[in-house]
């Protein structure tokens, strides 16, 4: 018997990040757990190919998005593109408040490419470092930095109506948004 | 803006990473748990010997 604790005991501390990362890829709860369910099953018979003391979100994040793409490019054909649906919607609506402008951001976010997303929750919400990102994707650290910066670029872009009524926050302003009229 | 985005990006991350595990995938890990154990179990009997070593 050996004093270190099993890695396997780790894995349900790493569980809602997991979801989080699927939901990300995936843009949609349920395929996103069945996602986390299929990593699942693979870590756990992979285990034996952990090295104790490296991180341990990385791994599963790894096989994650492995997953992912090797799922995502058997139904690529099947799957209806949600990006489509979502273009229409863009601006709609007014920004009243900050729930709507998280649902402006989540539209914004669900039109990057997979890779894009993918850098941009690796880098920018989880905090990884380039290099480990890189590693996880397996790509050079600068292809994960110009992902990065693309995917926030065209985040920019995609919420520049928001952008503009924060900064000006003007009821002209908003009812030139609303009515597609320019402001007074 | 770059800030404004990452603030934003952790917000909308940090909702999903905060909603409770649903039970399918605590139950799957004890699943993996037992079977685990029960393969164990096979592989040290005699009349199993060799079950399982094929990898």
């Amino acid at each position: 018997m050996t004093d270190i604790s099993d890695p396997r005991d780790e894995l349900v501390e790493h569980l809602p990040a997991m979801r989080a990362f699927a939901i990300s890829l995936t843009r949609n709860p349920s395929t996103a757990d069945d996602l986390v369910q299929e990593a699942i099953v693979k870590a756990w018979s992979n285990f034996d190919k952990f090295e104790p003391g490296t991180n341990l979100r990385a791994w599963l994040f790894t096989i994650l998005r492995n997953t992912y793409y090797s799922l995502h490019r058997k139904r690529r054909r099947e799957v209806e593109d949600p990006e489509g649906a979502l273009v229409d919607t863009l601006s709609e609506k007014p920004h009243h408040d900050g729930r709507l402008a998280m649902e402006d951001f989540r539209r914004a976010f669900a039109q990057l490419t997979d890779q894009q997303r993918e850098a941009l929750v690796l880098v920018g919400a989880e905090g990884f470092s380039y290099e480990d990102a890189a590693e996880m994707c397996g790509c050079a650290v600068g292809t994960i930095k110009s992902r990065t910066n693309r995917a926030r670029k065209r985040l920019a872009e995609l919420m520049a109506l928001d952008e503009s009524e924060e900064f000006e926050m003007t009821d002209n302003a908003t009812a030139a948004v609303i009515s597609g009229k320019p402001a007074a | 803006m770059n800030q404004q985005i990452d603030d934003n990006l952790r917000r909308v991350y940090s909702q999903a990473a905060e909603e409770p595990v649903p039970e399918r995938f605590t139950e799957l890990l004890q699943k993996l748990r037992k079977q685990e154990h029960e393969q164990e179990q096979e592989n040290k009997s005699p009349e199993n010997g060799g079950n399982g070593e094929d990898k």
